[in-house]
């Protein structure tokens, strides 16, 4: 295949985010990350652009339902539940002047976030757990912002917790909330009035909404 | 008050630097229960390393390298401590029954202090198993997240146990975990079997302690157990392989059996 046919296959591209972009492609709209990078979890690239799956990545998902969270190239960010690294992947394409503590307890897919941290400059892998930010206080600085995808019971304490510790003044935060984890008898919808209850109580609510592609998940944004 | 950072101690401000980094960074915790420490590590670290560049290529490096070798002592070992677990709680809960036996045959004679004694050990030792069993489900959801979310970290840990390690879990076809821990029965049968009589194949062992399979009337109970294995068979592998959780193995064997108690 020639390289011709292969720059003819993006079309119309919006840029809706640092290093991201909607672009067209036949009938359909991908989300892309700009990035310098190879495929990290499978996705494809094109050109410059590293495709950005939303079935993979909560993140990805929110974004295309639509709503926005000005992530700065320049960001300091603590991820929670970092996992093999997929959304890491492409939120390290964003944050390229920043840094990522990125935080996963379990062993396995964490040696290929190892693999991740190599391969780029900006982010600090830490086998810990969530639960016991006081065990990585001595590495972790004050963020810019607070991402937390870990599917717990506990998981909205465990998300204060390190608000608490590690947010800056006026920073913001991000959880995927997986209703099933938090009480696996009642129904979603109940489940996350009560998350948000306990949100509210502690910051401030900015915005929170299903997700397409991960059934019974919210995601809410909240500023500490 | 002293605080540790991944590249030395603070004390009133004063930072003495490490000579050993890796060695700093892997005991890094503070006891601070919940608050933020007093400074932000960034800022003294700049000083310490001349410039952001310098420190968070310093971090980055210690970063990496420790997280290596803790991945990999925690690969070695995690499937072990789980079974070590399970076996500890079989222990403890045959010595909890054969004691609250022997605390009824005592009582029966006569109530005395030392039967008091023996009360508050059992519920001593009770406590104890609460506690193994939630650190076995805790253990269980890291190091087989697919298992653990179809079977429940203690059953899970259970078929750990009758395998060795979860890497021979995950070399095992579905027929084989369908009726782990019934090879007894599974061998009497054989007997019975190259002798020329009749005999039962077992057709569920450490599976049928779940619920989904128990609670369905007994002519239903092979083709849950065997769509089960099936599901296990697929869950050890990524488990054993990427470790990741595919919530779909969960929802499929829900759904079968909700149509088996249906239909
Ligand atoms: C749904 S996955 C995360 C996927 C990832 N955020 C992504 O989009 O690429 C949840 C991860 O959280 C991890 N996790 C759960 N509880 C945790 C805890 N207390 N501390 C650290 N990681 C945790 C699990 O091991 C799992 O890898």
């Amino acid at each position: 295949m020639s390289a011709k046919k292969k720059t003819q296959e993006i079309g119309k591209s919006q840029k809706i985010l640092h290093n991201v972009y909607l672009i067209e492609k036949g009938e359909k709209q991908i989300l892309a990350t700009k990035s310098r990078y190879g495929s990290h979890y499978g996705e494809k690239k094109f050109g410059e652009f590293r495709e950005w799956i939303p079935s993979r990545s909560k993140l990805a998902a929110m974004l295309l339902r639509g709503y926005r969270i000005d992530i700065r190239p320049d960001w300091k960010v603590l991820y929670l539940g970092a996992a093999s690294g997929t959304t890491v992947s492409h939120l390290a394409d964003i944050v390229e002047k920043g840094v990522i503590y990125a935080v996963e307890y379990s062993a396995k897919p964490f040696t290929k976030l190892i693999e991740l941290a190599e391969e780029r400059r900006n982010i600090i892998p830490l086998l810990e757990d969530a639960s016991k930010p006081q065990r990585y206080s001595g590495i972790v600085e004050k963020v810019d912002f607070i991402y937390q995808d870990i599917a717990q019971k506990n998981q909205v304490e465990i998300f204060l917790d390190n608000i608490r510790m590690f947010l800056k003044k006026g920073g913001e935060g991000l959880i995927m909330v997986k209703a099933r984890s938090i009480d696996s008898t009642a129904e979603p919808p109940e489940v996350f009035e009560g998350v948000l209850k306990k949100l509210s109580r502690r910051v401030k609510v900015v915005a929170s909404d299903t997700l397409e592609y991960h059934r019974d998940h919210i995601f809410v944004h909240v500023w500490g | 008050m002293k605080y540790r950072v991944w590249f030395g101690e603070v004390e009133d401000g004063e930072v003495r630097l490490s000579d050993d980094l890796v060695k700093s960074f892997m005991r890094v915790g503070n006891d601070v229960s919940g608050k933020e420490l007093p400074f932000n590590v960034f800022d003294l670290g700049v000083k310490v390393f001349g410039s952001p560049e310098r420190y968070y290529s310093e971090l980055r490096k210690t970063a990496i390298e420790v997280a290596r070798l803790k991945a990999e002592k925690e690969l070695k070992r995690e499937d072990r401590y789980a079974i070590m677990l399970l076996k500890a709680l079989d222990e403890i809960d045959e010595s909890i029954n054969l004691l609250e036996n022997k605390l009824a045959d005592v009582r029966e004679v006569k109530e005395s202090e030392v039967t008091e004694e023996m009360e508050e050990e059992i519920r001593r030792m009770k406590t104890l198993r609460r506690r193994i069993e939630g650190e076995i489900e805790a253990v269980m959801e890291k190091v087989a997240p697919n298992l653990s979310s179809i079977l429940g970290g203690v059953i899970a840990a259970r078929l750990l146990e009758k395998v060795g390690s979860l890497q021979r879990l995950a070399s095992l076809p579905a027929s084989t975990i369908q009726i782990l821990g019934a090879e007894k029965s599974l061998y009497k049968a054989m007997a019975r079997m190259r002798k020329g009589k009749p005999a039962k194949i077992p057709k569920h062992g450490v599976i049928f302690q779940h619920p989904f399979i128990r609670t369905l009337p007994k002519n239903k109970r092979g083709k849950m157990a065997r769509f089960m294995a099936a599901k296990l068979a697929i869950a050890a592998r990524i488990d054993h392989f990427t470790g990741e959780l595919n919530d779909e193995l969960v929802l499929e064997v829900r759904r079968k059996y909700e149509e088996l108690v249906r239909g």
